[in-house]
């Protein structure tokens, strides 16, 4: 654990080298981006995707209430197992009701990333804090410690990261199966792992990769990448949206209309 | 019968309470209702790099608030007490004479709608807003479980270990979004006075309760929080809640707050996907 930690200061030590060096004149657009007291580029701010990577991460074309879309997936391709892409198929056919996001369920990772709702990104002294407007959804990536010892089902799973240069990694384990990658049916099992690389290329601009492994589902390992844009507005902020899930389960007595708060109002 | 077994219930209930009260005083130091002293005299608060009070960190309520209700008495917190075994929790954060809300009349009868609805209820609406997967709100979070602050030059941001609640404190001096978008967590805007962190919460939607019994506001509800950073592991909080719509005049409510620890928070799903919503349990009231 100590030994960790010391890697982890070298690891730091080195990235603010490495940017040091940056600095000096070496060139790179990343010159230019915002930093924190340490060195590490500052993600703070609020974050947004532009692309149709929630209705389908592969390329598609335009169905009622979908736009069209290029496709993020490298290669453009999901490497499905034959079962599992039987089980896409499957999910497809039935999204309506069998979509997970569609019960309210967290989105999962990384699907909550290109969700069409922007994200803050508050980064600490401590840890990095992803706050979604989407369903409140959170994450904490912890920059000290392992993963926690499984199995853990979280929606959001355990998220662990680290700086390789200017890229912030984050791998993230212990995920719970019933999340899919959007609205298409793309899905995995409870042993998907996934490593995300945040690089700021410029202040305005990350640029995402992901790779996703999940030998249950999946041939082999396979990426996506897209670009996040910072939201410029002035006065920008996150605002809210909940998900009712539950308000549709009760159903009052036929017949019988619930008293309503006005009802209760003096006149 | 009935009115005798729940008289029984009630002094069982506050024998335990006493008992309870005992332990934690005979264990003394740092129980869950260990409360820091404050600083003294001459103690000033550390300051960070930009020159504010430094309260970053984890903290957590030491004021004995149950969020089964917040009103005094052991009235309102009878079935708390028959459930699980739980501590009964006498925390009476109203600053009050009676240590109630100074609801208007029609809101009093509401409010005795709410409750009773606890036991079976018309519809979903009519149930805590928590149960149903919803944002809990302000300030029943801060008795619910730690918070995280970090502080930056143009905003706070609190990290809420319960049911992965957030909210960003802008101190930048911009204005409060137009009055009719509404928030569960309301829009909050701060400034620091002298050791007090100041913050005003406005576009409440006035559908989060202050516990699980149905104590409530309308969207006319305002909230200004005081934060007053009294030692070094201590934060005496007070929150002021005006709405001329619900209640006869404002109200305050005040619990301590203590420093903790750092610990990882990890995710902390409510309902969402973990339960099934079992509604047989939840009886729908017969029509009267």
């Amino acid at each position: 654990m100590s030994k960790r930690f010391v890697g982890w200061t070298m690891a730091s030590v080195f990235a603010v080298l490495l940017t040091a060096g940056q600095a000096a004149g070496q060139g790179t657009a990343a010159a230019n981006i915002p930093r924190t007291a340490d060195g590490t580029p500052d993600l703070s701010g609020i974050w947004q995707v532009m692309n149709t990577a929630a209705f389908d991460l592969e390329p598609h074309q335009a169905q009622e209430g979908v736009p069209a879309g290029l496709g993020v997936v490298e290669g453009n391709v999901i490497p499905y197992l034959p079962e599992a892409l039987e089980q896409r198929e499957m999910n497809r056919a039935n999204r309506d009701t069998l979509d997970p996001e569609t019960k309210c369920f967290l989105p999962g990772v990384p699907r909550i990333t290109y969700m069409e709702y922007p994200f803050q990104i508050v980064h600490t002294s401590r840890n990095v804090q992803f706050l979604y407007e989407y369903v409140h959804a959170v994450r904490h990536i912890f920059m000290e410690g392992e993963h926690l010892p499984g199995r853990i089902d979280w929606f959001m799973g355990d998220s662990r990261g680290r700086w390789e240069g200017d890229t912030l990694v984050v791998d993230s384990v212990h995920f719970d199966p019933q999340t899919w990658f959007d609205r298409a049916g793309n899905f995995h099992s409870e042993d998907l792992h996934v490593v995300e690389r945040y690089t700021m290329v410029t202040a305005d601009r990350l640029d995402y990769q992901v790779t996703i492994e999940d030998p249950q589902v999946f041939s082999r390992p396979w990426n996506i990448r897209m670009p996040i844009y910072r939201r410029a507005e002035e006065n920008m902020q996150l605002l809210e949206y909940e998900c009712y899930a539950f308000d549709d389960v009760f159903h009052p007595t036929p017949g019988q209309a619930p008293p309503t708060i006005d009802q209760f109002r003096e006149p | 019968m009935k009115r005798r077994l729940m008289a029984s219930i009630r002094a069982i209930a506050a024998t335990a309470a006493v008992l309870s009260l005992v332990t934690t005083v005979t264990i003394g130091g740092q129980g869950r209702n260990f409360q820091p002293p404050a600083g003294g005299p001459d103690w000033t608060p550390p300051l960070n790099a930009y020159g504010d009070p430094d309260i970053e960190g984890r903290w957590t309520e030491r004021s004995d608030i149950t969020t089964y209700s917040i009103q005094a008495g052991l009235d309102d917190r009878d079935e708390h007490t028959q459930i699980g075994g739980q501590r009964p929790q006498l925390g009476e954060p109203i600053m009050t004479p009676d240590k109630k809300i100074p609801y208007l009349p029609w809101a009093a009868t509401f409010a005795d709608f709410l409750h009773e609805q606890h036991y079976g209820a018309w519809t979903g609406a009519y149930l805590d807003p928590v149960s149903r997967g919803l944002l809990e709100g302000l300030p029943r979070l801060h008795y619910q479980g730690a918070m995280e602050i970090y502080q930056f030059p143009d905003y706070i941001s609190v990290s809420y270990a319960y049911g992965h609640a957030y909210r960003i404190i802008y101190t930048d001096g911009r204005p409060h979004p137009p009055s009719n978008v509404k928030l569960w967590m309301g829009d909050s805007r701060g400034h620091w006075e002298g050791d007090t962190f100041v913050s005003e919460v406005t576009n409440l939607n006035g559908q989060a309760w202050f516990d699980i019994v149905g104590s409530f506001s309308t969207d006319a509800l305002t909230m200004v929080e005081r934060w007053k950073f009294s030692g070094p592991e201590r934060i005496d909080y007070e929150v002021t809640m005006t709405d001329p719509n619900a209640y006869r005049e404002p109200w305050t409510m005040g619990m301590v707050l203590a420093k903790t620890e750092y610990e990882e928070m990890w995710p902390s799903e409510v309902w969402e996907g973990t339960v099934i919503a079992d509604t047989d349990s939840l009886s729908i009231r017969p029509p009267q």
